[in-house]
């Protein structure tokens, strides 16, 4: 029966002090439909962890915004004189914080971010003069000369912070996020719903699938399920594919240099306000393999991109394939290093770097030693 | 903080908590009001100086008011409370919107003008509050209220955390007196006032930020040209998006309020079963339309004076209405079409005022009524008026270049959803929530509720703002 009389709004009474609001409770059971529903919820939600604990996930804590901010919010905090590691998911997965910590005494403050060119971040740095210690530029061909930005707003949100926000990040990192599996972003309702076998209408880029395990101040290693489920491992690599057939298509050959020399020019600049603060910068790039290392060499040349960065900023670097050490890991999806591999790889790369850039008897730091006696 | 959020979750625990104490009325109030501040300093600190400037201004002028013998004080009073409230929110809301008008005026003129940036950030739901703190002034002013009896209540009235950021836009006479005596929820209340905020993030959460905002975003804020089928999705999911962000805020605010004991108004009536723009604005955001009427049509003279100086009243509120919603050209492009609807309707219903349309003519006119609705979402959606007229092309076909841009999936869920949206407004058109919850099973009012607390789980809702925030 129709009952909209039964209660009036502002919109019937024009002109008129609006009266207190009526606001009636349905008679229902309320009590018994409340337990019903938490009983309800309670089972659906466990139901669906079991459903994705089944398939080999387990918690792990969201690579978000907040936590970003809170890792880049430790320069401010008294650590600028920290290592800082600045790339995209390579230098993110493949460097193993524990294993650099117990080389060097202390942790590196990691801000790399996956799918996003590191110089938001550097520019960033360089503007800030609270950051004076050492920085590890992560250099991916792919990402790093075409200046891809998947999540580069991170930057400005760390500035822009809300209490509120700051709060929520805290609370979800230690009561949400260590215990439920389901959490992640790719087992999201819509995410999972949109994976489905729909009819293609439009070519898109496929989403990247979960990748990796993060830790609360931001170690991050390969998801175990890339080294023991193939059928996983083929549909990250068909992914990987897919985004190197659409980096082939486009942009057009001309407004890629452009944009290369683009990202080259101001990466250079940023570097040099660094250094003119004291601050030592080393580029790497990290290793790769397979289809994706040869669309690396054939779509970005050594000569053209990194060799023209080093020569453009002035600044030494580290190629994978120059050193044996850094060679012969296992890298599942080409992409990224598998977990106990990417540890035996951090402590070879910190001696690298250890032996010819950083350490006190590296042959930089000897020459000026010597040149200064 | 945004109601979606873990901050809030952990913020309405303790202030349910605290309320639930056996204290002494007063200071549960002040309980109250500090939390409501806590809540609005969570965005901003600095901004809370902003409330208290609007508070601080609209009691003393409203005490003025009462004080006041002659006519000319009391128009002082009420101008002073229009010019602090209209000036705070011309500077923060509309600087830059007049500077870069000013700017591209006189450089029309041929003068070269380059201003520095206006670089300030908008404070969270100054359009709702500062509405809210003159309504209070000026229902003193108008002698339809008496002006509350102590700061304390007039203060909470204003900083009432679920109504504060996004409305719906209280009036002091709605509010006010429910301070008056001590108030705590019922058990049933509180039940209830849980279930209103699993529907509301619900609409918010799962429907507007997981399934719809993604379709509009993909035509809106991108360079392809969409076509016909594109085109109306995008709008459709933007009609669908609005609405289950900004009613699903207001179903929240009402139902945190209820929880703590207190009523809020119905600020929705499901809009998209309106059948004429008449109709419609008494079903959408209700609160802000008789708004604009009491304070703003009304004193323009309203339908007193004749068909002329009526359309102008009618012209003026809907585009200031617009503008309102934003400080973009286009808000008041969406504002000056709905005024335009309201006057062709005035006109058709003159002419055809004994017309009583059938069932099927009804449903006609409904539909009518809410393809043409979202064609003004167009204006409200588009950051431009160049992308809105690509989008208006594309819906009429005339996009020859047009390529596909939403995935199947996209377009199956903007039918389903904006489809079961518009099924549920019909339905419910002529009920309100509450009979229909009276009268289900309670097993069915069980497994509702908890399949919309699932689905707001396991959308993982990453606490983004509500669209009304901006506004």
């Amino acid at each position: 029966m129709p009952d909209r009389d039964a209660r009036q709004t502002a919109a019937d009474r024009p002109g008129v002090a609006q009266p207190v609001p009526m606001r009636p409770v349905p008679a229902q059971p309320w009590g018994r439909i409340l337990l019903g529903t938490v009983l309800l919820l309670v089972l659906l939600v466990a139901g669906w962890e079991e459903y994705w604990r089944a398939y080999g996930v387990r918690p792990s804590i969201a690579n978000t915004f907040g936590l970003w901010s809170m890792q880049r919010r430790r320069i401010d905090a008294g650590e600028g004189a920290a290592t800082v590691l600045l790339g995209d998911s390579r230098l993110y997965f493949d460097i193993h914080l524990p294993v650099w910590e117990r080389l060097d005494g202390r942790r590196p403050i990691q801000l790399s971010f996956e799918g996003t060119a590191p110089l938001p971040a550097l520019e960033d740095l360089a503007a800030d003069p609270k950051f004076t210690g050492r920085l590890l530029i992560g250099v991916a061909p792919d990402v790093f000369f075409s200046g891809f930005k998947f999540r580069a707003a991170a930057v400005g949100y760390a500035h822009k912070e809300s209490p509120s926000q700051r709060i929520g990040q805290w609370l979800s990192m230690h009561f949400i996020e260590p215990y439920f599996a389901f959490d992640d972003p790719d087992y999201a309702l819509q995410t999972v719903l949109a994976r489905q076998p729909w009819l293609v209408r439009v070519h898109q880029r496929l989403p990247v699938r979960k990748l990796a395990m993060t830790e609360s101040d931001r170690n991050t290693y390969l998801w175990s399920k890339l080294e023991t489920d193939p059928e996983y491992r083929t549909i990250v690599r068909k992914i990987w594919l897919n985004h190197m057939q659409r980096w082939d298509d486009e942009p057009p050959p001309a407004a890629a240099l452009k944009n290369e020399k683009e990202q080259i020019e101001r990466t250079a600049q940023a570097v040099a306000k660094l250094r003119a603060r004291g601050v030592k910068v080393l580029f790497v790039r990290m290793p790769s393999d397979g289809a994706y290392l040869e669309f690396e060499n054939r779509k970005y040349p050594r000569a053209r991109t990194w060799d023209a960065l080093l020569a453009a900023s002035g600044v030494p670097g580290i190629y994978f394939a120059d050193y044996p050490e850094l060679q012969g890991y296992e890298l599942p999806e080409w992409s990224h290093i598998k977990h106990s591999d990417a540890e035996r790889f951090t402590g070879e790369l910190y001696k690298v770097i250890q032996r010819d850039f950083w350490g006190p008897n590296a042959p930089g730091v000897s020459a000026k030693a010597s040149a200064a006696r | 903080m945004v109601f979606n959020s873990l901050t809030f979750v952990v913020f309405f625990a303790c202030v349910l908590a605290l309320h639930a104490l056996p204290l002494p009325w007063t200071t549960k109030k002040i309980n109250l009001a500090v939390a409501s501040y806590l809540f609005y300093a969570a965005w901003n600190p600095p901004f809370v100086i902003l409330l208290w400037v609007s508070t601080v201004v609209d009691w003393y002028a409203a005490q003025g008011l009462v004080k006041a013998k002659r006519p000319t004080s009391r128009h002082a009073w009420m101008l002073l409370s229009v010019i602090a409230n209209l000036g705070m929110l011309g500077y923060f809301k509309y600087g830059q919107f007049l500077l870069d008008n000013f700017t591209s005026l006189i450089s029309a003129v041929g003068v070269a003008y380059h201003p520095a940036h206006y670089d300030i950030v908008l404070p969270v739901g100054i359009s709702f509050y500062t509405f809210a703190t003159m309504s209070y002034t000026l229902d003193v002013y108008l002698r339809r209220a008496a002006p509350a009896q102590n700061l304390l209540d007039y203060a909470l009235f204003v900083t009432f955390f679920p109504h504060l950021v996004a409305g719906p836009i209280m009036r002091p006479t709605e509010l006010v007196p429910q301070f008056a005596q001590p108030r705590r929820a019922t058990g049933e209340q509180l039940r209830f006032g849980l279930a209103l905020m699993t529907l509301g993030l619900f609409n918010k959460i799962v429907l507007a930020d997981s399934f719809l905002a993604s379709a509009a975003e993909r035509v809106y804020d991108s360079d392809k040209i969409p076509g016909a089928l594109d085109a109306w999705a995008a709008t459709l999911a933007f009609s669908g998006q609005i609405f289950c962000d900004f009613a699903g805020y207001s179903t929240t605010a009402i139902g945190a309020a209820l929880c703590l004991g207190f009523a809020m108004p119905d600020n929705f009536r499901f809009p998209y079963a309106a059948v004429g723009f008449s109709d419609f604005w008494r079903r959408w955001h209700i609160t802000l339309s008789s708004w604009l009427r009491d304070y703003l049509y009304i004193p323009l003279g309203g339908n007193r004076h004749g068909a002329r100086r009526t359309y102008a009243a009618l012209m003026t509120t809907m585009l200031l209405g617009g503008l309102w919603h934003g400080a973009n050209w286009t808000f008041v492009a969406w504002g000056g079409l709905h005024g335009v609807y309201l006057a062709a309707e005035r006109v058709l219903r003159a002419r055809f005022a004994n017309y009583r349309p059938g069932p099927l003519a009804f449903v006609a006119l409904g539909l009518l009524t809410y393809t043409l609705v979202n064609v003004t979402w167009v204006f409200f959606r588009a950051k431009t008026f160049g992308k809105a007229w690509i989008v208006l092309r594309g819906m009429a076909g005339q996009n020859d270049a047009a390529k596909p841009i939403l995935a199947t999936f996209s377009l199956f869920s903007v039918a389903a959803i904006v489809g079961g949206i518009l099924l549920t407004h019909w339905l419910m058109r002529a009920r309100t929530l509450e009979s229909v919850i009276a009268r289900a099973p309670a097993a069915a009012v069980s497994m509702i509720w908890a399949l919309m607390a699932f689905a707001i789980i396991i959308a993982q809702g990453a606490g983004s703002a509500f669209i009304y925030f901006q506004f």
